[in-house]
C-alpha cells in the first residue's frame, strides 16, 4: 500500500512537470533582492508589498509588450555575504535578464559587484552609500539619490530659519552611517557649523545613555541622526529621559520617517525633523494614489522606501519595454536611455560630480508635528508649517 | 563626575538583566554540560508572551512574569524531555549534536514567531514607559530600576532553591558529577529537564523586564545569545555566583567602553574580555568565586 502511495505521488509530481511548461506563458524574469527576513525585514517588507502592487498593475496593462513580467524575489538576510550569493544564483541558475532591489548600503554593493562582474544590469532602488555609483560600474544604475545628498533639503533650513552654530553627529557604524555622517559633517564645515562631536555606535544597542550623556555635555544646537528605525526611537526615548535639549533634533532619513518610529518612541517622536527623499503629497503624478492604493490593499501607511520600490518596478518595465532583445546588454542601453516620470519624481540616469547611471532628485525635510509625518520645507510644497524654536519641556511633558 | 557616576548607574542596570539571561544558561551548561544556543530565542518568545498579554489583555508587563516564566518552563522543559535528551541515547558523528540541535531550535522559533507576528518591530508602551527618577542630576529610569530589583529577587529565589531544598541539591549534584548522582538515587534525566525549564523560565523573566525598556522583533534572540555566552564563560561554566558577577562585569564594562572609547565599539569590549577571559582565567570567575 505504502509502495503504492508513494509511486502515485512520484507520479503525479512528474506529470505536473511535464504539462506545467505547456501551460506557461512567455515570462520576462527579473531578480529582485531584498531583505525579507532579519533585522532589516520590516524595509523589505514595504519595499517587497510595493513591488507586487507595481507588477500587478504593469502586468495588467499588458506586461512587457504581451509577455508577462515575473519579479523573482530572493531574501538577502540583511547580510552582504548572503546577497552576494543570491545575485549569484539570480544571475546563473534562473537567467533574469536584469537585477532590482537592493536596500542595505553593505548589501547593495556586494550585488552590484557581481552585477558589474557578469555584465548583468542592476537597477538599485534604496542602497544609498555614495561609493556604489561611484566606481564607473557601467551596469550599475541608482533611482535614489545617495545619502551624500540626504541632507539637501535641510542644508537651506538650516541657511535660513536655524542658524545653528554647533552640531553633534550620531551614526550606526555601517557603511550608511558613516559615509553619511562624513558628508554631514563636511556640510556642517561648508556650513560655518561647528561639529562638537561625531560618533558612531553599534545597531541595536539597548542602552544610548552613555553616548547621550556625552551629547549633553556638548550641549549642541543641532543633534543629526543617521539610525535605523528602533535605534531611532531608542535614541529619542532616552534623550527625552536625559533631558538632552538641543534646539533641533533631526533624523537623516531611514528610521526617522516609517510610522513605526512615531508607535515606537511616542511622545518622545513629536517634533523631531527627518530629512526625506519623497512624500505623498509631492506633485508628483501618481504619488497620493499610491500612497492610498498601499494603504487600501495592506491596511498600513508607506513611505518613502516603499515609493523607491514602487517606481522602480514601472522603470525596469518601461527600459524592458524599450529594448531591442533581452539581452544585458540592449537592457543597459534601454535603462541609460531611460526617461520618465514616476511616483518618486523624474528619472533620468546621468553622469555628475563623482557619480555615473545616477539618477538627481531634490530631498526634504519632513517634521512629526502631534504624532503625524509631515512635509515642512521647502516652504512651496510644504503640506503644514514648520514648528521652530521647539519648546521641549512641553513636548515632553 | 556626573558623568562616571551616570555612565555606572547605566551599567549596573543593565547588568542586572544580563545576569538573567546568563544565569539560565550557566545552569543549562553546568547539569548538561552544552551551550544552550537557542538561549536568545526562548527569551524572544517570553517576550511575544509579554507582548500579546499587553496588546490584547492589557496585562501590565510585570503581572505578565506570572504567565511568562511558566510558559517557558514548559516550553524549555518540553524540548528537553522531547528533542535533546533523546539525543543522548543516538550515536553519532559528533559529540555536540545537541548544541546543533539547539541551534535548530533556535532558528524554528524565530521562523515560527515570524510567521505569525511577520518582522514588525513590537513595543509595549506602559504608563511608565517614559518615566525617569532623578537623584540629583543623575536619571534612573524607571523601568530598568523595577527590572533590577526582580532580578535580584529571582536571583536569590533560585540560590535558596539550589541551597537549601531537596530537588536543588539534586542539581548541584548532577552538576557536579552525574554518575554518583545516579548511583545515589538521583533521577538525573528528570534533572535535566528541569533544569533547562528553569533556565528557560529565568530567561523569560529577563525578556519580559526588558521589554517595557527595549522593543521586540523576532530576530532579536540572537543577540542575547551571544551576551549570554559571553556572560557564561566570564563568570565559568555553571557558576551562579559566576553568572550574576559576570553580568554586571559585562553591564559596567559596555557603559565604560561607551562612555570612554566609543559607543561603536561596546560590543566589540565585551567580546575583548572574553578573549581575556579565556586567556587569562580559563576557568572564568569561578576560579576566583569557588562556587
Amino acid at each position: 500500500m505504502k509502495r503504492m502511495v508513494s509511486a502515485i505521488v512520484t507520479l503525479s509530481f512528474a506529470l505536473a512537470f511535464l504539462v506545467l511548461p505547456a501551460f506557461a506563458q512567455e515570462t520576462v524574469k527579473v531578480g529582485i533582492i531584498l531583505p525579507v527576513t532579519g533585522e532589516k525585514a520590516k524595509f523589505g517588507e514595504i519595499e517587497k508589498k510595493s513591488f507586487e502592487m507595481a507588477l500587478e498593475e504593469i502586468n495588467a496593462a499588458g506586461g512587457i509588450n504581451g509577455k508577462k513580467l515575473e519579479f523573482l524575489l530572493e531574501d538577502d538576510t540583511g547580510r552582504p555575504d548572503v546577497a552576494r550569493s543570491a545575485a549569484e544564483k539570480l544571475i546563473t541558475k534562473d537567467k533574469v535578464v536584469m537585477l532590482g532591489g537592493g536596500y542595505g548600503s553593505s548589501e547593495t554593493f556586494a550585488i552590484a559587484g557581481v552585477a558589474q562582474q557578469s555584465r548583468i544590469p542592476f537597477l538599485v532602488n534604496t542602497g544609498s552609500d555614495d561609493k556604489i555609483t561611484e566606481k564607473k560600474w557601467e551596469y550599475i544604475f541608482r533611482l535614489n539619490p545617495p545619502v551624500s545628498e540626504y541632507p539637501k533639503g535641510l542644508e537651506s533650513f538650516l541657511t535660513e530659519v536655524v542658524k545653528p552654530k554647533t552640531a553633534v553627529i550620531l551614526y550606526e557604524n555601517t557603511n550608511f552611517g558613516s559615509s553619511g555622517s562624513k558628508e554631514f559633517k563636511a556640510t556642517c564645515e561648508r556650513l560655518g557649523i561647528k561639529v562638537l562631536m561625531m560618533e558612531g555606535y553599534e545597531h541595536g544597542g539597548v542602552d544610548f545613555k552613555p553616548l547621550l550623556i556625552k551629547v549633553k555635555q556638548a550641549n549642541p544646537d543641532l543633534v543629526y541622526m543617521i539610525s535605523y528605525l528602533m535605534d531611532a526611537s531608542l535614541l529619542m526615548r532616552q534623550s527625552l529621559e536625559l533631558r538632552v535639549t538641543p534646539k533641533l533634533f533631526v533624523g537623516g532619513a531611514a528610521g526617522f520617517t516609517l510610522p513605526e518610529f512615531q508607535k515606537n518612541a511616542g511622545k518622545a517622536s513629536d517634533m523631531v525633523y527627518s530629512a526625506t527623499l519623497w512624500y505623498q503629497t509631492l506633485p508628483y503624478p501618481g504619488a497620493k494614489k499610491y500612497f492610498d492604493d498601499f494603504k487600501k490593499k495592506f491596511g498600513v501607511d508607506t513611505e518613502y522606501h516603499g515609493a523607491e520600490a514602487y517606481a522602480a518596478a514601472f522603470v525596469i518595465a518601461d527600459a524592458l519595454k524599450r529594448t531591442k532583445s533581452m539581452g544585458p546588454e540592449d537592457v543597459r542601453q534601454a535603462l541609460a536611455a531611460t526617461d520618465m516620470m514616476t511616483v518618486f519624481g523624474p528619472v533620468k540616469f546621468i553622469a555628475y560630480d563623482t557619480m555615473t547611471n545616477q539618477n538627481k532628485l531634490p530631498t526634504y525635510l519632513v517634521q512629526w508635528i502631534d504624532g503625524k509625518l509631515e512635509l515642512v520645507w521647502p516652504k512651496d510644497v510644504a503640506s503644514k508649517p514648520y514648528v521652530y524654536p521647539i519648546d521641549w519641556e512641553k513636548v515632553w511633558k | 563626575m556626573e558623568v562616571l557616576i551616570q555612565t555606572l548607574v547605566a551599567g549596573i542596570l543593565m547588568g542586572g538583566i544580563y545576569a538573567l539571561v546568563g544565569l539560565g544558561m550557566t545552569l543549562i551548561m553546568g547539569v548538561m554540560k552544552i551551550v544552550n544556543l537557542a538561549h536568545g530565542q526562548l527569551m524572544m518568545i517570553a517576550m511575544y508572551i509579554t507582548f500579546v498579554l499587553f496588546d490584547h489583555f492589557h496585562i501590565d508587563p510585570y503581572f505578565s512574569l506570572l504567565v511568562s516564566m511558566p510558559a517557558l518552563f514548559l516550553l524549555g522543559a518540553f524540548i528537553q524531555k522531547y528533542l535533546l535528551n533523546p539525543l543522548l541515547k543516538v550515536d553519532s558523528i559528533l559529540p555536540e549534536n545537541q548544541v546543533l540541535m539547539t541551534v535548530g531550535i533556535g532558528m524554528i522559533l524565530t521562523e515560527i514567531v515570524r510567521f505569525i507576528f511577520q518582522s514588525d518591530y513590537k513595543s509595549v508602551k506602559t504608563s511608565y514607559s517614559f518615566s525617569t527618577m532623578y537623584l540629583g542630576t543623575i536619571s534612573f529610569n524607571t523601568s530598568m530600576v523595577v527590572a533590577f530589583c526582580i532580578a535580584v529577587l529571582l536571583t536569590g529565589g533560585l540560590f535558596f532553591f539550589l541551597a537549601k531544598t531537596d530537588v536543588g541539591k539534586s542539581v548541584r549534584a548532577t552538576a557536579q558529577n552525574k554518575d554518583a548522582a545516579l548511583l545515589m538515587g538521583v533521577n538525573a534525566e528528570w534533572i535535566t529537564i528541569l533544569t533547562y525549564g528553569l533556565g528557560a523560565a529565568l530567561v523569560a523573566a529577563a525578556g519580559t523586564l526588558l521589554l517595557p525598556i527595549y522593543y521586540l522583533f523576532p530576530d532579536v534572540g540572537g543577540r542575547f545569545t551571544l551576551k549570554a555566552f559571553v556572560i557564561t564563560i566570564l563568570g565559568g561554566m555553571g557558576s551562579t555566583v559566576g553568572a550574576i558577577v559576570g553580568g554586571v562585569f559585562l553591564g559596567i564594562a559596555e557603559s565604560l567602553g561607551a562612555t570612554y572609547i566609543s559607543m561603536a565599539l561596546s560590543d566589540a569590549v565585551g567580546l575583548v574580555i572574553f578573549l581575556l577571559v579565556l586567556i587569562f582565567l580559563p576557568g572564568g570567575l569561578k576560579k576566583l568565586t569557588k562556587i
